[in-house]
Parts: structure tokens; C-alpha cells; sequence
């Protein structure tokens, strides 16, 4: 239903947004997962119409909606920072774009009443219609934000980072909720967020935007299993990258089993998951990469090991809870950590998957 | 500590003699405007307490030698063009501080170009438009030229006031309010408006008190028919009367009037944003 192709923009002669494309289904749910600076913000100005693109079409329903002004693009957008109307109540914050858009602008205050107190029902704020945006607590405001875009039945809605300003908790229940509104209104959403956890459990489709660029698209867990790019597996922030000159040295002495040579040979970089290394004793049967334990970090729910190897490179070691009990390491020890040749994701010196 | 305490004693009177200080001619103005009359004068001490230099003010003393201020006409024109001064200089100020919201070519240029109106000394910009106003032929009026640079002088003040505002104004909010489909117009009356009134009743309390009290650009090209202070000026020119004092006392208590009704319009309009402004800034933080 939506095309975006070939969108470009920069500012100052600097690219933010270079060549991108992608496409998004009648009732979807994207995730669009990038660090701070990668562009993701810009492409969503751009698409709901805040920023003018520099190439680059936006197709909406067949029809190229570029050139055609914000409030006329019928895209709904979320803001982070909630961006309420301060001198209005909750009422009239969702009730706004009824009120007063330039097509189909509703007169009947009745029907605004009954639309605006459906969706403040659907969205869990029922009892605070007449409080200021200044007497709600963050996550309501953020409900606020989303009702008063949602009530006015956009094409499809656009989020930016929709759950950064929430604090941990409200983020993992806000998740569900915002999983089951866009579900009962069957709008598309896409979502913008710098963190990969909420990227990977919200998406029906995730794209991973990297200095400007799309580098991989496709179902969370593709992405997150095989990351065809080493962006993508950088941004799961799940694996261990090792690259340079030591690489070959590291994976020779980490590999349990025979390593495959020929693919090692073209490989640049080379990306282990946390969760799949094995931690041993230093023995004389015993082989591995070795590495000094620093410390570790209790979870709850998994213990995170911190490793240095002799080349200084950090190495972390994820090990949960219901797989094994938390280990005695002593610090400033050597260990010897090793791992699955399945386990381990080579790329080539373009940053590309070697399968 | 004590180092402490006897310099917040010092710094406190300090304050409090500069305040007394600042304020002594009103103290002064209003204990003479008390003067006995019509004999008394505008010195100490005090012959008697009275009233009479009010009623005097307001033509209801009995006659005597000293001549009524010809305040009536004067006060309405002043007042008038208070007024229009502040609805013109009010809404260029607005407009001009939006246009400055976006980056433009030749921002700087036009910049200087408003703020020189309140740099230019007045009396040269009096002269220079009365001049003007000669050359072409136009009448000077206070209606006509006096009201130009009424507003030439008060728009840059207006149009600062409006530019600090902007400069803290969440433009998230218009983004957000575009989105949800609303004109660009009708964002900036319903979303944009009502957010910055407050600084626009700053703005217009400026335009209206710079204007109700200007002397220099006044006198050069106000014309015959005098604003107030040109027409307090005329009677102390010849001869002072405790009349003028009272009648000073009158417009100050007028000038907190106006303030009183600022501060009010601010308290109403604010009330209700108060809980919403935190509502915006608060838990972004």
C-alpha cells in the first residue's frame, strides 16, 4: 500500500537518508531498527511530509504523494517527545484532528464524541478525558499521542520511537498494547526505534537502517539468526565481532572441530553469538581462545560474562539461567572460550554473509 | 556564616535604599499632589492636606487663577493611539518574529533593519520625518506621522518580546497538529496561538506603554494637536501647580491598572496551561 523508492536526503551537501526503498503491506506491522544518526528520523519526516525528500518517490495507494503537502498526505504520525496540545484537555488533544482537519472535518459534535470515547476506550484512558496533558503520567500521554493520530483513521501510521521516553516496564506493556490496538484498527504501522529488542518482538517485518542505508530487510528472525550484513548483526548487539588481523588467530584456536579454511580465508569479519560460547578452565587437553575475565553482570534471567583477549578485544559471554547455573570465575584469571563452527557467522570485506 | 549573614543584611539594605531611591520622585510627587490649594505650591512643607488638587484635575474646584490642564482631548488621543500603536506593532512583531522562526536569505539584513526603529535616537528620527513629511507635503498629524513612528519605535520591541518566545516554542506540536491533517492556518490559530499568547500580551503591554508616554518623535511630528505628554510638557513649560503631581499620581495608579489587567489576562491564560507546560517539557527530560 505504501512504496517508498529511491528516497534521498541530505543536508549541508551531507547524506542522511541515501537511495532508500522499501515497501510496506496492507496491515503491517514494520520495525525500522537504527542507532542514533542512522537516518531513521529523516526517512519518517520525509514520508509523513515534514521534510521535502532531495530525490525519491513516496507511493501511497498507487497515487505519488511527495509533492503533496503534510496535512494533506493522510499519514498519521507519533511523535516521541508525545507533543500534545498544552492548552487542551484529553478530550480535545484526540478530538483535534476531527475538529479541525481540512477534509471531512466533522461539525456533529455527537459523532466526535462517540469516535473520540471509542478510541479512548481502546487505548486504556477512560476516566481522564478531562484532565490537562500536564496531570498524566508519561504513559498516558504516550496513549494520548496515539489516540489522538489513530482516531482520525489515517492510511497508515508512522512512529518515532513511540516508547523511548517511557521507562522500562511501561515500554514491555505499552509493546503488547500498541501490538493489539494496531491489531483491532488493521492500520499499518511503522515503527522507529534505536533499540533491538523492541525492533525484533514488534515487527512483522524489521528493516535495519545503518548510515543512511537500508543494510537488511526481512523477518525478525532471519535477522536476528543470520544477519546478511555485518550492520545487522552489530545493531542485535548479540554478537562478538572480531575483525583485523588477529581474526583468523582467534577463530583458529576458538573453533571446537575442524574449521572450515577455504571460507575462513575470504572472511574479513567474523560475528559469535553470546549465548553460544563455551567458558572452560584453562587445562592442558583443554583448547580455546584464550581471554582474562573481568567481570559479569547479573540479569536475572542470564548472567553476562566480560572477557578481554590478548589483543584487548572485549568479549562477552551471555549464559541463561534456565540452561545452566551461574558460574564462580575469578578475575584477572585466563579462561578459554570456544565455539560451534555452526555458531559462527563469517563476512567478507564488503560486510557481506559468506554462506 | 556570620560573613554570610551581615553581607545578605548589607546587600539587603543596599536593595532596599536603591529601591527607596528609584521611587522617591513618585513619593514625592504623590505626597505634594496633597498640596492645600490654590495657594499652595509644589514645595514643602505641606500648608494643609487637601484634596483639592484632584477635584482640580477634574474640573469640579472652584475657579481660580490656576488655568485647568487641557488634558481631556490630549488623554484620548494618547490613549487612541496607544491602542492602534499597540494592534499594529503587535501583529508585525508576531508575523515578523515567525517569518525569523525559518532560515532565510537576508535574515540578518531585515533583522537590523526592524531593531534600528528603537535604536535610532528619537529626536533625529522626529526631525527626519517631519522633514519627510514637509518635502512630500503631507500634514503632520498625530494620527498620521506621529502614529508611523509610534510604531516604527515600538514594533522591534514587540517583535523581540515575540522572537524569545519562539525561541522556546516546541515545534513538535505544529508537526503533530499537520499531521493529524489541519492547515497550516488554522495550526497556527488553534495550536500556535494559543500557546504563545502569553508573550503576545508581553508584546502588546510594550507597544501600548512605549506609545502612551513618547515625547521626542511626538513633538516633531505630532502637529498641532498635542498627545499628553506633549500637553504636560506645555503647562510646566510656564508654571508648575501641585495639579500636574496629582494628575501623575492618576496615571501611575492608571499604569498599574493596565498592569493589574496584564497580570490578570496572564494568570487566566496561564492557569490552565500551567498544568500542560509541564505536561510538555517535564517528562522528556
Amino acid at each position: 500500500m505504501l512504496e517508498v523508492r529511491s528516497i534521498s536526503k541530505g543536508f549541508a551537501g551531507v547524506p542522511a537518508v541515501n537511495d532508500i526503498s522499501f515497501e510496506v503491506s496492507e496491515n503491517e506491522y514494520i520495525t525500522l531498527l537504527g542507532s542514533s544518526g542512522s537516518g531513521k528520523s529523516v526517512l519518517l519526516r520525509i514520508i509523513a511530509g515534514l521534510l521535502e525528500p532531495d530525490a525519491g518517490e513516496i507511493i501511497l495507494r498507487g497515487e505519488d504523494i511527495s509533492k503533496r503537502a503534510c496535512h494533506e498526505r493522510r499519514i498519521g504520525f507519533v511523535q516521541q517527545k508525545y507533543a500534545l496540545f498544552p492548552h487542551l484537555n484529553v478530550f480535545d488533544n484526540i478530538a483535534f484532528g476531527l475538529r479541525h482537519r481540512n477534509n471531512d472535518r466533522i461539525t456533529d459534535e455527537s459523532l466526535i464524541t462517540r469516535k473520540v470515547s471509542e478510541m479512548i476506550e481502546l487505548v486504556g484512558l477512560v476516566g481522564q478525558e478531562q484532565k490537562m496533558t500536564g496531570q498524566i503520567s508519561g504513559g498516558q500521554k504516550q496513549r494520548v499521542s496515539l489516540a489522538r493520530t489513530l482516531v482520525t483513521s489515517p492510511e497508515i501510521c508512522l512512529l518515532d520511537e513511540p516508547l523511548g521516553a517511557l521507562d522500562a516496564n511501561l515500554r514491555e506493556r505499552m509493546t503488547i498494547e500498541l501490538q493489539n490496538i494496531r491489531k483491532e484498527l488493521g492500520i499499518s504501522f511503522i515503527h522507529v526505534t534505536g533499540n533491538e529488542f523492541e525492533a525484533l518482538a514488534m515487527g512483522q517485518k524489521m528493516l535495519v537502517m545503518s548510515e543512511g542505508h537500508i543494510v537488511q530487510q526481512g523477518e525478525p528472525q532471519t535477522l536476528y539468526t543470520m544477519p546478511q550484513d555485518l550492520t545487522t548483526a552489530k545493531s542485535m548487539h548479540s554478537f562478538n565481532i572480531f575483525s583485523g588481523d588477529m581474526m583468523a588467530d582467534h577463530l583458529k584456536s576458538g573453533l571446537k572441530g575442524k574449521a572450515p579454511s577455504a571460507k575462513i580465508s575470504r572472511a574479513s569479519h567474523c560475528a559469535v553469538r553470546m549465548d553460544k560460547i563455551d567458558i572452560a578452565k584453562p587445562t592442558a587437553k583443554a583448547s580455546g581462545l584464550e581471554a582474562t575475565f573481568l567481570t559479569s553482570e547479573f540479569l536475572g534471567n542470564k548472567v553476562i560474562y566480560f572477557f578481554k583477549t590478548n589483543d584487548d578485544r572485549i568479549c562477552e559471554v551471555e549464559d541463561h539461567m534456565s540452561l545452566s547455573e551461574p558460574k564462580h570465575l575469578n578475575p584477572n584469571n585466563a579462561y578459554l572460550l570456544s565455539w560451534d563452527a555452526a555458531d559462527m557467522l563469517l563476512y567478507d570485506e564488503n560486510k557481506q554473509l559468506i554462506s | 556564616m556570620d560573613k554570610v549573614a551581615s553581607l545578605k543584611w548589607f546587600l539587603g539594605i543596599f536593595t532596599a535604599l536603591f529601591v527607596l531611591f528609584l521611587y522617591g520622585p513618585f513619593i514625592v510627587m504623590g505626597i505634594l499632589s496633597f498640596q492645600q490649594g490654590p495657594e499652595g505650591g509644589p514645595q514643602f512643607p505641606i500648608i494643609e492636606w487637601s484634596t483639592y488638587w484632584y477635584q482640580h484635575v477634574f474640573g469640579i474646584a472652584p475657579p481660580s487663577r490656576v488655568a485647568p490642564l487641557p488634558i481631556g482631548e490630549a488623554l484620548f488621543r494618547s490613549l487612541s493611539l496607544a491602542f492602534a500603536t499597540m494592534v499594529v506593532s503587535t501583529v508585525m512583531g508576531v508575523l515578523t518574529a515567525q517569518a525569523f522562526r525559518s532560515q532565510f536569505r537576508g535574515s540578518g539584513v531585515v533583522f537590523y533593519s526592524v531593531i534600528l526603529g528603537m535604536i535610532v535616537p528619537g529626536v533625529l528620527l522626529g526631525l527626519g520625518m517631519a522633514l519627510l513629511a514637509n518635502q512630500l507635503g503631507i500634514d503632520r498629524n498625530w494620527w498620521s506621522t506621529a502614529f508611523v513612528l509610534h510604531v516604527v519605535y515600538t514594533y522591534p520591541f514587540a517583535f523581540l518580546v515575540m522572537l524569545a518566545i519562539f525561541n522556546r516554542f516546541d515545534t513538535s506540536v505544529e508537526e503533530a497538529s499537520l499531521s493529524l491533517g489541519v492547515s497550516p492556518a488554522r495550526t497556527f490559530r488553534k495550536v500556535t496561538f494559543p500557546i504563545i499568547f502569553p508573550g503576545v500580551l508581553s508584546a502588546m503591554l510594550f507597544a501600548f506603554t512605549l506609545s502612551y508616554d513618547e515625547f521626542p518623535r511626538t513633538l516633531f511630528t505630532g502637529g498641532s494637536d498635542v498627545t499628553m505628554p506633549l500637553a504636560i510638557y506645555g503647562t510646566f513649560a510656564v508654571e508648575i501647580h501641585p495639579n500636574l503631581f496629582a494628575f501623575g499620581v492618576l496615571t501611575t495608579l492608571f499604569s498599574f491598572a493596565l498592569l493589574a489587567i496584564y497580570g490578570i489576562l496572564l494568570t487566566v491564560s496561564t492557569r490552565r496551561q500551567r498544568a500542560k507546560a509541564s505536561g510538555l517539557q517535564e517528562d522528556i527530560s
